[in-house]
């Protein structure tokens, strides 16, 4: 191991050396941008590169990290300048790379023979003809993927993607795992722009039975992601739902992917009728999402989760309605809200009218629908609390129901279900409600408090489980522990020498 | 080229199997067991060819032919009343509907056989499958389509409990293939309105009972709450079994609380 990280140290200094003039040549300031972001480039490869050697996937997660702040400001300047310096092993491959940008060929023409100067230093002669370490090949592809998605050409992206999904495929490293995980992503991605979504799920279902066999938990949590997702656009929710129960998703997953599988896995709940496992499994894919950013992502969670506490038969928090990234896009829930509150079944139908499109794009509409019994529930709740003795007939006069008799049955379903306590008396013909017991006389505060206490607890075992540990931080303590040794020795001779000048000073 | 040509001859056998049992299915009454042979028949022919759907580049002609011969065996399940061969039959038909979309001209009997699987996972009380089925057609068609429409209102009654609308609705049905699985929808729907009167009513008249529980005379009624053990005295029923329910509820929940207690007890010691 020593040999390749002692040549290495040797490349850093020798392309140090270069960097400098390279700086000097571009004058303008695009120029001065593009090359300093070639240089960042360079440098991630780098530690690509010692990563490698060294077999620490820390540096790789780095890179991985910083590879949304490139995404930004990636041009084709930059990219044909980064192949051209990397690829200098083989031609083939890097016409293949370069192959994407042939439109804007005559416009770079100029630049190009700023990149050719430049191609000579990005590596050493030494080792400009063996080829790319699998990583660094994989991380380039991925750079310019993210080009090609992001200036929408995304039958290149596709193309691109499918190229490096051969080259993947023909490794079996583990420090490939990392970067490797994050190409599936964008291999999906891709395919999703095209409309495609579905093809690319054999390559997945192989990808994570190899994923599983080798422990590889960043890939397995980004392939089973994948694949809900992709079951999921096209409304699959039985081989999903399947999918959750027959694979294991990882613990160890960062954080990002867990809250999107609890996403992915609290729809498959709310679809299936499950609402209580459903409404956990979204609270905590909204805790563990990001809390500035993904916005897009809060969004659809939160707009599930109000539709989920609407069915569970609670009322969701105003304050969600509020919060300002919230406010537009919850609207037509809000709305809803108050419509199932109200427990009036006409206006309920109107929000549902006026909001359908919207709706149907978040593909809650059909979980809506649902909802109507639970607006009738909460009226005839509201009437129960008002009335001790009411007529079938005023029932359906005020909720809206067609008929009294459809109302009879109604109220006879609702008092089973035990919404609530109710009778209805045959002979005269109305309902009559039961007086109120006192609720304190019953398990009732004693389950409320159970609930709560055990929300709280479940609350704090997560966060211990959530919190990070820095690697080998024991390691510490045992140094510590030797130098505390080291120091008591310390002490000792100083007392000796101590008590020997004591000596010496008594003649 | 051989394999090519067998593939040929297999084909052509399984179109004369289907025009025999097409023309056997045609007639009034068809003749159930032959057509059962039939389609046993069938179905070994078209093993032959891209029956299981092993590669993508079957023929469309192929795809066509196997999917009118199980659109045939779904309805024949119905006719047989044999449920379990019904639920068989639709789990096949669904990757002709669902995966070859685009490639195949939709059939006239998609709707009302995808209707008939709503209807038929009701009256067995599978919600949650009812549901995910619901997930996979446009809503346009849950809104507009008169065979799926049927089954989605009905799921719609059950759950708020109109189970009148329910009954008027049994005599409407779009087609008639889906009488079988009515009937058995309404003898579920009679048992969970019988649970309902024994919770909401301290006591019933006959007529009230007739008419709520949709039953055609007095005897069958008698008969009816005698299974249930409703006690008759002056022209109403009345239900015992609420009184038990009571009792139990009284009870002190001993076990359940010194569960929780320990439960407490262990999260706080892992906290400390």
């Amino acid at each position: 191991m020593a040999a390749p990280s002692a040549e290495q140290s040797i490349i850093d200094v020798e392309m140090k050396n270069v960097d400098s003039p390279a700086e000097e040549v571009t004058d303008s300031e695009q120029k001065g941008s593009d090359a300093s972001i070639i240089l960042d480039i360079r440098e991630n490869i780098r530690q690509i590169e010692r990563g490698v050697a060294t077999k620490e996937s820390r540096f790789i997660t780095r890179i991985l990290r910083t590879i949304l702040a490139i995404r930004k400001d990636l041009n084709s300047n930059i990219l044909t300048s980064v192949v051209n310096g990397f690829y200098t092993h083989s031609a083939s491959e890097k016409e293949f790379m370069l192959s994407f940008f042939d439109d804007q060929m005559e416009v770079e023409s100029a630049l190009v023979p700023v990149a050719g100067a430049n191609a000579q230093r990005m590596r050493t002669a030494k080792n400009s003809s063996c080829p790319l370490l699998p990583e660094v090949d994989a991380y380039i592809h991925l750079l310019l993927i993210l080009y090609l998605i992001d200036q929408s050409k995304y039958v290149a992206a596709q193309k691109c993607s499918d190229a490096l999904m051969d080259k993947l495929s023909a490794h079996s490293r583990r420090t490939l795992d990392l970067i490797q995980a994050r190409s599936f992503f964008y291999h999906m991605r891709a395919y999703e722009l095209n409309d495609q979504l579905d093809a690319c799920r054999p390559l997945f279902h192989a990808k994570l039975r190899t994923a599983t066999l080798r422990n590889d938990f960043e890939g397995q949590a980004v392939l089973i992601n994948c694949l809900l997702r992709s079951y999921l656009h096209y409304s699959l929710y039985d081989q999903a739902d399947k999918l959750v129960s027959k694979s294991v998703f990882p613990e160890t997953a960062s954080n990002n992917e867990w809250a999107r599988f609890l996403y992915y896995v609290g729809r498959i709940k709310a679809i299936r009728l499950e609402y209580t496992e459903a409404h956990t499994n979204l609270v905590q894919a909204l805790r563990k999402a990001p809390q500035t950013t993904a916005v897009g992502f809060r969004q659809a969670v939160q707009k599930l989760v109000v539709t989920v506490e609407l069915l569970l038969g609670d009322i969701p928090d105003r304050l969600i309605f509020r919060e300002a990234a919230m406010r537009t896009a919850l609207q037509p829930y809000f709305e809803l809200t108050q419509a199932v509150r109200l427990g009036n079944l006409h206006t309920f139908s109107d929000v549902l009218n006026k909001f359908s499109a919207q709706f149907r794009l978040d593909k809650t509409f059909l979980m809506i629908i649902r909802l109507r019994h639970n607006v009738i529930k909460t009226g005839i709740r509201a009437i129960a609390a008002s009335y001790s003795r009411i007529t079938p007939e005023n029932i359906a006069r005020t909720l809206g129901l067609d008929s009294a008799q459809d109302a009879e049955c109604i109220i006879a379903k609702a008092i089973r279900d035990g919404v609530l306590e109710a009778i209805i008396d045959p002979v005269n013909g109305y309902m009559q409600t039961k007086e109120l017991v006192d609720i304190y006389c019953t398990a009732e505060p004693q389950i409320a408090f159970h609930e709560r206490t055990a929300f709280c607890l479940e609350l704090h075992n997560q966060s211990v489980k959530a919190m990070r540990y820095p690697p080998k931080s024991y390691g510490k303590d045992l140094e510590s522990a030797e130098e505390r040794r080291e120091r008591e020795q310390q002490d000792l001779e100083l007392a000796k020498e101590m008590a020997e000048d004591e000596d010496d000073g008594f003649p | 080229m051989e394999s090519e040509e067998s593939k040929r001859n297999n084909l052509k056998a399984a179109k004369a199997a289907f025009q025999k049992l097409k023309t056997e299915w045609a007639k009034h009454p068809p003749n159930l067991d032959v057509c059962g042979q039939l389609l046993a028949e069938l179905k070994v022919l078209l093993t032959e060819l891209q029956f299981l759907h092993t590669k993508i580049d079957a023929s469309e002609e192929e795809l066509i032919l196997a999917r009118s011969c199980l659109e045939i065996g779904a309805q024949w399940s119905i006719a047989k009343k044999d449920t379990a061969s019904f639920e068989r039959y639709m789990k096949q038909l669904k990757c002709y509907y669902l995966d070859y979309k685009n490639k195949l001209p939709e059939s006239a009997h998609m709707y009302p056989l995808l209707g008939l699987n709503l209807l038929f996972l009701l009256s067995q009380n599978r919600v949650a499958e009812f549901h995910i089925e619901l997930e996979l057609l446009p809503i346009d068609k849950i809104l507009n389509n008169v065979y799926i429409q049927h089954p989605v209102s009905l799921e719609q009654y059950i759950m708020e409990g109109s189970y009148n609308k329910v009954h008027t609705a049994a005599h409407i049905v779009p087609d008639p293939t889906y009488a079988i699985f009515m009937e058995s929808l309404i003898e579920t729907l009679r048992n969970e309105l019988a649970r309902c009167l024994e919770k909401a009513y301290p006591k019933i008249s006959v007529k009230g009972a007739m008419s709520i529980l949709n039953l055609p005379n007095e005897k069958v009624l008698a008969q009816y709450s005698k299974t249930r053990n409703w006690v008759y005295s002056d022209g109403y029923y009345s239900f015992s079994g609420d009184v038990d329910e009571m009792s139990v509820d009284e009870e002190m929940p001993y076990v359940n609380v010194a569960k929780k207690m320990l439960q407490y007890a262990r999260e706080m010691e892992m906290i400390i």
